[in-house]
Parts: C-alpha cells; sequence; structure tokens
C-alpha cells in the first residue's frame, strides 16, 4: 500500500488491476498508448498485423522538422512497451469489434479471439495511392516517386538518383497529391506533406548541391511552431523554388525525364518545364479497415472516412460507441509529435471510462 | 460506410450496347471522310451482324453553333430532343454517335437534364410547340468508337491484316488522338478515363499494332471552334496541332488514330499547312504521317478498299506508305477514279509537297 | 445596373455546373490551350465571376478575353473542385451577346461572321458544314487534295458512297424541306432564332457607329462583313 495515495485512488489502482485493454494497431500512436496504460497498472494487448510494431515510422528515414531518426523514436517505444509489460501480439489483423454482455470481443480472419474492457483503435491512415492520379504518371514512369518512395530510397541506399542511374539536376517536388481534391473524393488537408516536402528539398539540395529543387504548392500550410523556419532556410540557404500553381499533368519525354504543366499563379502564366525526378506528396487516407471494424459496432466514421469523435474539441479520443476509443491518425492527418500526445490523450480517457464504468464496480 | 470508392480511370468501362443502334451522323466527317460513315455501318451491318439505323430525317446537332456560341443552349437541347424523338419513333433505345462534339454535346444534355428537371421540361414544350413531338431519353449513347473497340476482338478475328510490317514482322507504331469531347467533359462516359483512354489503344493492340505515349498525347488539336471558323484566327489552331506534331515526332510513328472528325481532318491537313509554311514535316518523309480514323482503320484491317470503299483519296495526307508496311493490297490507279472508274482528273499534288516545285 | 449582370449569369444552369468555388489553383491555365498562345487566364476569370464584381464582370464581356478560350474543355477534366472554366466562358460569352457588349471587342465582333457562316448553314442545310460553301480559295489549309474534292464534289463524293444532296439516307444527304421546317421552328421556338437577330441587331448599331452606311442610311453590312474579316 502507498501511504501517500489517497484511499479512493488506491482502491481504483486495485480495481483497474483486473481491467483489459486491447490496443488495435502497433504503429506509434498504439505503443504510446498501450505502454502508459500498462504502466498505470492495467492489463494491455497490443495488436499488430505486421511482423513488428513501429508501423509506416519503420520505413521513414528522417522527421521533420528536426531530421531527427524516427528508427530512435521507435526503439524507445518498444522499450516502454517491453518495460511496462504490455503484451504484445503480432501478425494479426483485428477485422471485427462486438460488444458482449458489455465486454468487446476483438476477432481477426482466422478466429483469434480478444476480450476487453475498453478499445483503443490506433490503426493508422493508409498512404493515398498516387495511381489515382493518372494525368502524373506514377506506375507508368519511373522517375515520378512519393515521398513514401523517397524516404524508403534514402533509407536503404542513402542516395537518390533517377531510373537510368544518373544523379538528377532538377527535382519537382509536387504538394496536394491525393489532398484537397475532390477528383479522387479527398478534400480535406493532409497536413503534413508540405512540411514534409520541404524537408526533403533541404535533403537533396544536402546531398546534390547543384540541383535545382522546386516545390509547386497551393497553400503552405505550415502550422508547427518550427515550420517556417525551416522554410526560410530551404529559401536562403538552400535556394529551394516555390512555385504556387498546382501541377496539371506530367509526361515523360523522350529521355525520360519529364515534361510539366503548371501555371505560375503569382505571374498569372502558365509554365512549362522539364524536371529529371519528380516527388508526389502523398496525403494521409482512412486505413483500408476502417469499415470492417466500424461494421458489428456504432462506431461511424466523419465526412473524411476517417473514425468520428463523439466531439472534436473536448472529446477527441472518444468514439461514437462507449468503450472504444481512437489514437493518432485513425482520427485524422497528424504529425509523430502530434500522434504521441494524442495517444497520451487517449489512454487517460480510458482509464477516466474504467474507473467510472457502472457496469463493472467502478464508481 | 464503405471505404470511398475510388476510380482508376484507365481501368473505366463504359456501359456500350450490344445492338439496336440509331445512328446520328457527324457534319465534318459527312464533309471530310464521308466514306468512314459507310465503312461504320458496314463494318455493323455486314461484318458484325448488328442493327443500325440510319434516318435521313436526323440533321445537325448544332454542335459546332453551340460551342461557338451563336446557339443558345436551349435550342441545342431542343434539337437534341428531336433527334431522340426520331430514334424512339422508329423503336431505338441505343445511340451511336459519329461526332465527338455531338457525343460531348449529348452527354451534356442528358447531365443537365438529370440535375435540372427543368430545363428537360422547357426543352419538351420547345419541342412539342416547334414539332409536336414528344421524346424519349436513349437507354444507351455511345461513340461510334466505342462501339468498334466493343467489338475488337471479332474484328481481330475477321481481319484480313495485321497492323504489322510485312517485312520486318514488327508492330506498326501509333500514337493515338482522342477529340477532347470524348472524355474530358464527362469521363465516366468514356471507356478508360480522359488521361489513358483505352478506346484506340485498346484497337490499335487487338488487331497488332503498338500503342505509342507522346508527351502532348492530351493537348487539343487546336480546333477551337471560334478560332478555326475565323480566318483570322486559325493561327492558334494549327499552332496547337504543331505542338502536338512535335511532340510525337521523336517516336518515329507509322500513323495517327484518331476517333474525332474534326481531329481527323486537322492533323491531316495542319501536317500539309505546316510544310508549307516550314518547310518541313514531323515524320513520314515529305509525305508526313497519315492520319486514319477508327472506322478506316477498322476498315482497312478487314480487308475494304482503301479508295472506293474507305474513301483514303480525300486525305492530304498519302495513306499508301502504311499500306505498303501491311501489305495490304491495292490498285493505285484507281485512287482518283470516279464513279465506276471514270477518270475525273487528279489533285495537283498529295503529302506535304508539290514534287513539281 | 447593381447585380443585373450577376443575375443574368445565375440565371443560366451552366454556371452552377462550371463554378462551384475556386480555390486559385491554377490547374486550369496550366492546362488551358489558349492560355499558351494569348493573355488568357482561365483561373481569374472564374475568379471574378465568383466575385461577383459588376465592373469587373461588365468589363469582362466587353474584352477580347472571352473569346480566346477555344471550348476543348480540358479545364474541366483536372479542375480539384470539379469547376469547369470553359462552362463559365460560355455563359459570359452568351451574356455578353445578349446585352450588345460583344461588339465593343474585335474578337466579340467575330460572332457576326460566325452566325452568317455556321448560323445560316445550319438553318438553310441541317448541316453545321456543306462542302458547297467550303471554297479552297477561302481555305488555302484544306490544301489541293480537297480543291480536287471541290472541283469534282458530284463524282467524288459519289465515288465513295456518299449521298451529296441526295434524297434518303446516307453521307451529306439533302436534309428534306419538311426537316428543315422542323429545325426552323425549333429554332423559333427555343430562341435560337431571336440570338441571331440579337447579333444582328447589335451588331448594325456597331457598323453604324464605325461608319459602315449606304445610301438609304442603314448599315452596310456587307462593308461591316469586310471591315471583320480584315480586322487584325
Amino acid at each position: 500500500m502507498n501511504r501517500f495515495l489517497p484511499d479512493v485512488l488506491i482502491h481504483t489502482t486495485e480495481m483497474m488491476k483486473n481491467k483489459h485493454v486491447a490496443v488495435i494497431g502497433g504503429g506509434i500512436a498504439g505503443m504510446e498508448a498501450a505502454s502508459v496504460l500498462a504502466r498505470q497498472g492495467l492489463k494491455v494487448t497490443l495488436v499488430e498485423k505486421q511482423k513488428a510494431t513501429g508501423g509506416k515510422l519503420n520505413d521513414w528515414h528522417h522527421l521533420f522538422p528536426d531530421f531527427s531518426s524516427p528508427g530512435v523514436v521507435v526503439e524507445n517505444l518498444d522499450k516502454k512497451t517491453v518495460r511496462a509489460g504490455v503484451n504484445v501480439v503480432c501478425h494479426t489483423e483485428i477485422s471485427h469489434i462486438e460488444r458482449n454482455n458489455g465486454r468487446f470481443e476483438l476477432s481477426d480472419q482466422r478466429d483469434v479471439k480478444i476480450f476487453a474492457d475498453a478499445v483503443i483503435v490506433a490503426s493508422g491512415f493508409h498512404v493515398f495511392d498516387a495511381t489515382l492520379k493518372e494525368e502524373y504518371g506514377y506506375g507508368l514512369f519511373s522517375n515520378v516517386i512519393t515521398s513514401v518512395d523517397f524516404e524508403r530510397r534514402m533509407k536503404k541506399h542513402g542516395k537518390l538518383l533517377t531510373l537510368q542511374g544518373t544523379e538528377p539536376r532538377r527535382v519537382a517536388i509536387i504538394h496536394c497529391v491525393g489532398s484537397r481534391d475532390a477528383k479522387v473524393g479527398n478534400i480535406y488537408c493532409s497536413k503534413v506533406c508540405c512540411i514534409t516536402g520541404i524537408k526533403q528539398a533541404i535533403e537533396i539540395n544536402k546531398m546534390l548541391p547543384e540541383c535545382e529543387v522546386f516545390c509547386f504548392y497551393m497553400d503552405l500550410r505550415l502550422y508547427g511552431s518550427k515550420f517556417d523556419s525551416l522554410y526560410l532556410e530551404a529559401q536562403k540557404r538552400h535556394k529551394i523554388q516555390f512555385i504556387r500553381g498546382r501541377l496539371s499533368e506530367a509526361a515523360e519525354r523522350p529521355d525520360k525525364s519529364l515534361q510539366l504543366k503548371a501555371e505560375d499563379t503569382l505571374q498569372g502564366r502558365p509554365l512549362r518545364m522539364n524536371v529529371d525526378l519528380v516527388i508526389l506528396l502523398v496525403g494521409m487516407e482512412p486505413a483500408l479497415s476502417n469499415s470492417s471494424l466500424m461494421r458489428n459496432n456504432q462506431m461511424k466514421p466523419d465526412e473524411n472516412g476517417f473514425f468520428r469523435s463523439v466531439n472534436m474539441h473536448e472529446a477527441r479520443n472518444v468514439g461514437t460507441q462507449e468503450g472504444i476509443f481512437m489514437a493518432g491518425t485513425a482520427i485524422c492527418p497528424m504529425a509523430v509529435n502530434e500522434t504521441l500526445e494524442n495517444a497520451r490523450s487517449a489512454a487517460l480517457e480510458v482509464m477516466n471510462f474504467l474507473r467510472t464504468d457502472k457496469n463493472h464496480g467502478g464508481f | 460506410m464503405e471505404t470511398k470508392t475510388k476510380t482508376r480511370w484507365s481501368e473505366h468501362n463504359k456501359e456500350i450496347a450490344d445492338d439496336h443502334f440509331f445512328y446520328l451522323r457527324s457534319c465534318i466527317r459527312q464533309n471530310f471522310n464521308p466514306a468512314a460513315e459507310k465503312i461504320f455501318l458496314s463494318i455493323l451491318q455486314k461484318n458484325l451482324g448488328k442493327d443500325i439505323y440510319d434516318d435521313p430525317r436526323h440533321t445537325t446537332c448544332t454542335g459546332i453553333g453551340y460551342h461557338a456560341d451563336i446557339v443558345p443552349f436551349e435550342t441545342l437541347q431542343t434539337v437534341i430532343a428531336r433527334q431522340f424523338s426520331l430514334m424512339a419513333e422508329k423503336g431505338y433505345k441505343n445511340c451511336a454517335v459519329s461526332c465527338i462534339t455531338s457525343f460531348g454535346c449529348y452527354n451534356e444534355v442528358l447531365a443537365t437534364w438529370k440535375q435540372f428537371p427543368d430545363e428537360m421540361a422547357k426543352a419538351g414544350e420547345n419541342l412539342r410547340k416547334a414539332t409536336g413531338r414528344e421524346f424519349e431519353m436513349p437507354e444507351n449513347l455511345s461513340h461510334s468508337c466505342d462501339i468498334i473497340y466493343k467489338f475488337r476482338k471479332e474484328i481481330a478475328r475477321q481481319a484480313r491484316y495485321r497492323l504489322v510490317h510485312r517485312e520486318t514482322g514488327e508492330p506498326l507504331k501509333i500514337v493515338d488522338h482522342i477529340g477532347c469531347h470524348y472524355a474530358k467533359i464527362f469521363p465516366e462516359k468514356s471507356v478508360g478515363g480522359s488521361e489513358y483512354s483505352r478506346v484506340l489503344t485498346g484497337m490499335i493492340e487487338a488487331w497488332g499494332g503498338e500503342s505509342v505515349d507522346y508527351p502532348e498525347r492530351r493537348h487539343c488539336c487546336g480546333f477551337g471552334f471560334r478560332h478555326y471558323l475565323i480566318k483570322n484566327n486559325r493561327s492558334y489552331s494549327i499552332s496547337n496541332s504543331r505542338k502536338k506534331f512535335v511532340s510525337m515526332e521523336p517516336y518515329r510513328p507509322d500513323a495517327i488514330l484518331t476517333n474525332c472528325p474534326g481531329c481527323n481532318m486537322f492533323m491531316d491537313r495542319w501536317q500539309y499547312t505546316l510544310a508549307q509554311i516550314e518547310g518541313k514535316t514531323y515524320g513520314g518523309g515529305t509525305n508526313g504521317i497519315p492520319v486514319l480514323s477508327h472506322e478506316e482503320l477498322a476498315g482497312l484491317v478487314l480487308g475494304y478498299d482503301p479508295w472506293k470503299d474507305l474513301g483514303l483519296q480525300m486525305h492530304q495526307v498519302d495513306v499508301e506508305p502504311l499500306l505498303q508496311k501491311i501489305g495490304i493490297v491495292y490498285d493505285p490507279a484507281q485512287k482518283f477514279a470516279g464513279v465506276n472508274g471514270k477518270y475525273i482528273n487528279e489533285p495537283l499534288f498529295t503529302g506535304c509537297f508539290n514534287p513539281h516545285n | 445596373m447593381h447585380s443585373k449582370l450577376n443575375s443574368l449569369l445565375k440565371s443560366d444552369v451552366r454556371l452552377e455546373e462550371g463554378l462551384t468555388a475556386c480555390m486559385n489553383c491554377g490547374i486550369c491555365t496550366a492546362i488551358c490551350p489558349a492560355a499558351e498562345y494569348f493573355e488568357y487566364d482561365p483561373r481569374s476569370i472564374a475568379v471574378t465571376v465568383q466575385s461577383g464584381n459588376e465592373e469587373e464582370i461588365a468589363t469582362l464581356l466587353e474584352s477580347d478575353t472571352i473569346w480566346y478560350c477555344g471550348q476543348c474543355m480540358s479545364c474541366k477534366t483536372r479542375c480539384p473542385r470539379n469547376n469547369c472554366p470553359g462552362l463559365i466562358i460560355s455563359v459570359l460569352r452568351k451574356v455578353s451577346q445578349e446585352t450588345g457588349a460583344f461588339v465593343q471587342s474585335r474578337m466579340g465582333r467575330q460572332q457576326y461572321l460566325i452566325v452568317k457562316n455556321i448560323g445560316m448553314n445550319i438553318l438553310n442545310y441541317g448541316y453545321c458544314v456543306h462542302p458547297t460553301i467550303l471554297m479552297p480559295e477561302n481555305h488555302p489549309e484544306q490544301g489541293p487534295v480537297w480543291k480536287w474534292v471541290y472541283e469534282n464534289m458530284g463524282e467524288v463524293y459519289a465515288s465513295v458512297g456518299a449521298n451529296l444532296n441526295g434524297d434518303g439516307p446516307g453521307a451529306m444527304r439533302k436534309i428534306s424541306g419538311a426537316d428543315l421546317g422542323e429545325l426552323h421552328r425549333i429554332f423559333k421556338e427555343s430562341g435560337g432564332l431571336k440570338f441571331y437577330e440579337t447579333i444582328e441587331h447589335f451588331s448594325k448599331i456597331k457598323a453604324l457607329e464605325l461608319g459602315f452606311v449606304n445610301e438609304n442610311g442603314e448599315a452596310d453590312m456587307e462593308k461591316y462583313t469586310q471591315h471583320l474579316l480584315q480586322e487584325i
């Protein structure tokens, strides 16, 4: 017994030890939420469909705005989950959540069943499939890559080459691919792409100082406290050129370079440019598993297909099914630091819920 | 709610009726390539055993006037309502449209009527007052290229020739040019959308050829309606076509395939005009690159006579280099013959340059 | 005058189709064939119409600008808000002609030529284009093959199986009097004829203003036509 705790909390802590929380998704949101809950003494199972935790960050090379390593973030989270005693189950993809007699029953395709008193959905996001923007030629022209491909290449090879194996002399970075675009059904902003583009532009300039880098943007949405200084640095030190105009099409030329058509809207003139490489800043979409996770319960999507919160200001982590909570990009696009904060707040909401859950002897 | 449905347009299929078509002709195609329409009817009736009705009573849809902004939208709607009335009167439900401008206009009117029922009511009332007619909406509206696309494999089975170089055995390289109003306005009404439409490449590949991409593939031929119609404005038209020729030149295409009657004529004539202005062609030596429409190409592979059946002598750029590559048997002496082989004079020259200069 | 132009524009359903809301991304101008050759920016036209500024719209209606669009509708395909600047142009051009603003610009004045050419073809032949009026001297770009077709019209069309000016079905058949009659009545009933007349009416006023007057003190439209053909 801890004599510094009031009686009420001592009672609560004892009671909570019998509660079981299932967290769906072993990305950074799930890992953070699971480890926070486990440290509070709850039994926590973290279910991941891949062979290991870490999610999409496992493919990432550097984080904005400080060029730090995502590997370190994942490593620290892994340590935290292990130390807190989280039960990590990999190779398991939860496809159904049902509520039976006040408890949740989670199942996968192979009839694995997990029972829980509360659930956190941290199933993350789906990367926009750039082949849907056919006019950009992704999947057709090898010198058109996505921001995700860029990170993977940098992580694996540490350098950026064209299909022909040469160092690109001109690179265009295209903002808003799959975001703010009714044509592909996504009218929302993915929020993190602008700063990702600036980060990648600077990385290219550091690697290939002779290479000209152009960012085609519609609005630079640099919401983070350190993002505008990175923009300034990109212009001032790295000579990145920012063109206000949305790319209309990319076409492959006989030498495999790409012909771009955009408007320089600040000049009010059409702009034609040939570049060696195009990087598409692909947006975040609702995860493909969302609809099956919502099927057997009262969870609902928001207008963009992400999980709907009961209140977007005061209860962002609280889902429309009592007892199911969300963490991270299952709610909306967000950056790494926001995701981790969001996951901690989800854990707090779960604690509050279990404490006050009348059916289970709470008060 | 299900996960959002996303369309990869190049995989998009439209519904194309299988049989029983009411034919709607094209002003431009009838003027410049009248045999293309005749051969389309022959292919459907004779090669494919389909029923297609050619009603002499239908008129222009007024589409060129509409896009040149002298024909009001309400008039366009009423003229189109009359075409549909003729169709219904003859017991047909499927339209086969020859012209791409018309195809765009029909789809625009149908989309408007769906979204704004008052517009349809007004068109119906205008039609009733003017002609006493009632009309019905078609169940299916396809362009003639949609129909050839649908039956491309059957055409391949019946084909006498393949789009393969007879000496090298290599597939012939063909670039396509899709008329803007085929898919740019209503991609859902097309085969494969507007970016990488399959409607022409599907034919090229089914008949043995190789479809070749080029950067300005989607660029307009430059007709521009009021731009071509006014002599002083024609520099717009020719500049846009030139842009396309410059872009396709490095790929050395054996032919240009079109689905739009206007594009078919312009891509042919502007090669000649550019040669006269610039003293050069963008492929095909002094002749230029042969330009064919989908009906003309289908007719060729099926073994129809290039002159009396397909009327290819009405092209400025000679098609003979293409015929020779494929190995098509033809009689050069009959090219400019009149009815029953009668001699009726010949053009001063064909191709892009006057050999006598 | 205030809000008159806006209400005229908005009375056309095509404006609703053509302009939801523009976010100024420039994807339309990027792909616009007219923007490559002229001082023309479909994005800024969308923005002007969106602003509802009567003076700016009035200026637009009297300018060459709205006549540069080639109606290819490439803009429709790409707009991330599903707008169609080409359709906005159609509505602007209609209002420009209805209000007589079109005669204030060189490109606008050309509408008179189009009525006299395509407009009359439709009513006279039932076709937008007819081979008999495609005279080689007016169409040098059509080349020697077209000249040959034109000079041997009857034989050439017959030799390829067309039915030029003939009865019954077929390519370039004669559209019967009964069918032309229906077409005329449709034009009358649906406002097509009135639209032609409006264009002629304002063109005559402009002809008088420019001093093209015949001996009876009326507008000399022959001279006006020649003027338009030469006007650069």
